[in-house]
């Protein structure tokens, strides 16, 4: 039986929404393993500072600790999951060589990039929104929904991407634990999660503000309670070009089949 | 395949100047030694390896400057078994089949006609490291068809398989390539397979192509009363 051969876009579009649906089923089939622990860890978090130690601890910037400290979390989540998942499903493809499948399909670099990267953001997301909305009642209302929603969109696609790109970069699992541990969670921790960048002194006040993730958990911060460090616009400003920028460089490296191919 | 050449990272050189033709339904062998090059030209052909040097046409599409239409036409069955172990059999089908275009209804379809084909009906629900060795084989052979690619490339279909379940294989190859029309490049080095199934054969040495054309024209050239003579004559 003849079938029609469909039009090259609706080929590339099935090709990435297979590959991106692949990514997102994932993520949910196993979901105690990609939104479980960072929705307790969080809530631990919540609990230790917001709840037992909430008390002793000041308010800051005139916020509840917990309230404070709940959209550094949410950045935190976004950050560490996009990045996880992107990078882990990557490199197992790889590492496992089922990523041939994808690599001798007809898909474009950029699709393939946007199709791991999908699974990384909803993970991200969704831990991030099971996270806030059983903290809700305990860290009051968004002051503006939309900048929040906005800066951890953005939280979501750089460190996606960074995802992707540590994925083909990684030859070994230590090289991907390399990045998690020596990049990702320094730079999460000393983002101004915890604390104001203003209440520190020299050179800690400096040191924070190198750290892009200050930058995010800033912007996101003034979304939840709008009160904030760092002028907005400048922030998702350099957000918004770090994700474009981390983009292009991923879907050069798969262009040029760089530790992809040999 | 025009002039075709590789030389790995490493320095190993791959191909040195490969030109090839395996004329549109036709069941080509490529026969060569371990290292002779065979895999190279084959992932450089369906996109695993870096861009080559020299031009691959696949139907008239540029592999590397219209890989999109180019690797429609292609299908491949590496030599290692790769699959998803994400996936059960079916959705490993499937899965390609989108990943090619197919919709979900078409791909469900042919997903359903190669899992018989293939004898794995039964097991369209169990993931691919619960299947046996063979059942993986077949798998992957049935995964490169389900786009039905107007080329079928099997790199070693049977290396490291035993004789009962190559016999198997070789009976499928021989039903797809009636029963579909499918051109097919098979590389081996056995050469009974060859023998067996190939309407056309190309010898490959240390990246270069020694000699081609049918079984007995080979044989006639090289003399001998089997390929297997007149292929150790041409690696001489």
């Amino acid at each position: 039986m003849a079938t029609r051969t469909p039009s090259r876009w609706v080929v590339e579009r099935r090709a990435t929404a297979a590959l991106a649906g692949r990514e997102i089923r994932r993520v949910l089939s196993l979901w105690t393993q990609t939104l479980l622990p960072p929705v307790v860890t969080g809530l631990i978090f919540l609990a230790v500072f917001g709840g037992a130690l909430g008390d002793r601890l000041d308010l800051v910037e005139d916020v509840a600790y917990v309230r404070f400290i709940l959209p550094g979390l949410l950045v935190l989540t976004v950050a560490g999951q996009a990045f996880a998942n992107a990078s882990t499903s990557l490199f197992q493809a790889k590492s496992e060589g089922y990523i041939e499948d994808v690599l001798t399909s007809p898909m474009r670099n950029w699709q393939l990039v946007a199709a791991y990267l999908s699974g990384g953001v909803v993970r991200g997301w969704l831990a991030a929104l099971l996270l806030a909305l059983i903290a809700l009642p305990f860290a009051g209302p968004v002051e503006h929904v939309g900048l929040t929603v906005g800066a951890l969109f953005l939280t979501g696609l750089i460190f996606g991407t960074l995802g992707v790109i540590t994925g083909i970069w990684s030859e070994t699992f230590d090289q991907h634990a390399f990045v998690a541990n020596l990049l990702i969670t320094p730079l999460a921790l000393l983002g101004g999660v915890f604390y104001s960048a203003d209440r520190l002194e020299a050179p800690w006040r400096a040191l924070t503000r190198f750290d892009p993730i200050y930058y995010l958990v800033d912007a996101t911060r003034g979304g939840w309670t709008g009160i904030n460090d760092a002028s907005i616009a400048v922030a998702l400003a350099v957000a918004a070009a770090a994700a474009v920028a981390l983009y292009a460089v991923a879907v050069a490296l798969v262009a040029r089949g760089w530790r992809l191919k040999p | 395949m025009v002039e075709l050449e590789k030389v790995y990272d490493d320095g190993t050189v791959a191909l040195r100047g490969v030109s090839l033709r395996v004329p549109p339904g036709c069941f080509f062998g490529l026969l060569g030694p371990n290292g002779s090059g065979k895999s190279t030209l084959i992932g450089m052909a369906s996109g695993l390896i870096r861009a080559p040097r020299g031009r691959i046409l696949a139907f008239g599409h540029d592999v590397v400057a219209d890989y999109h239409h180019a690797r429609l036409e292609l299908g491949l069955a590496a030599q290692d078994i790769h699959l998803d172990r994400f996936l059960t059999a079916q959705e490993v089908l499937v899965y390609h089949g989108r990943y090619f275009g197919m919709s979900q209804a078409d791909a469900r379809t042919r997903a359903a006609e190669l899992l018989g084909v293939f004898d794995l009906a039964a097991r369209g629900h169990t993931k691919p490291n619960r299947l046996s060795g063979g059942m993986r084989r077949r798998l992957l052979i049935a995964r490169a068809l389900m786009h039905r690619p107007r080329l079928l490339i099997l790199d070693e279909p049977t290396a490291g398989v035993d004789v009962a379940l190559r016999m198997e294989l070789w009976a499928y190859l021989r039903n797809v390539h009636r029963e579909e029309r499918t051109t097919i490049l098979l590389t081996t080095h056995y050469l009974e397979e060859a023998e067996e199934l190939c309407e056309l054969v190309a010898f490959i040495h240390r990246g270069e192509i020694t000699a081609e054309g049918s079984v007995e024209d080979l044989v006639a050239r090289f003399g001998g009363g089997r390929l297997e003579d007149a292929y150790l004559e041409a690696m001489r």
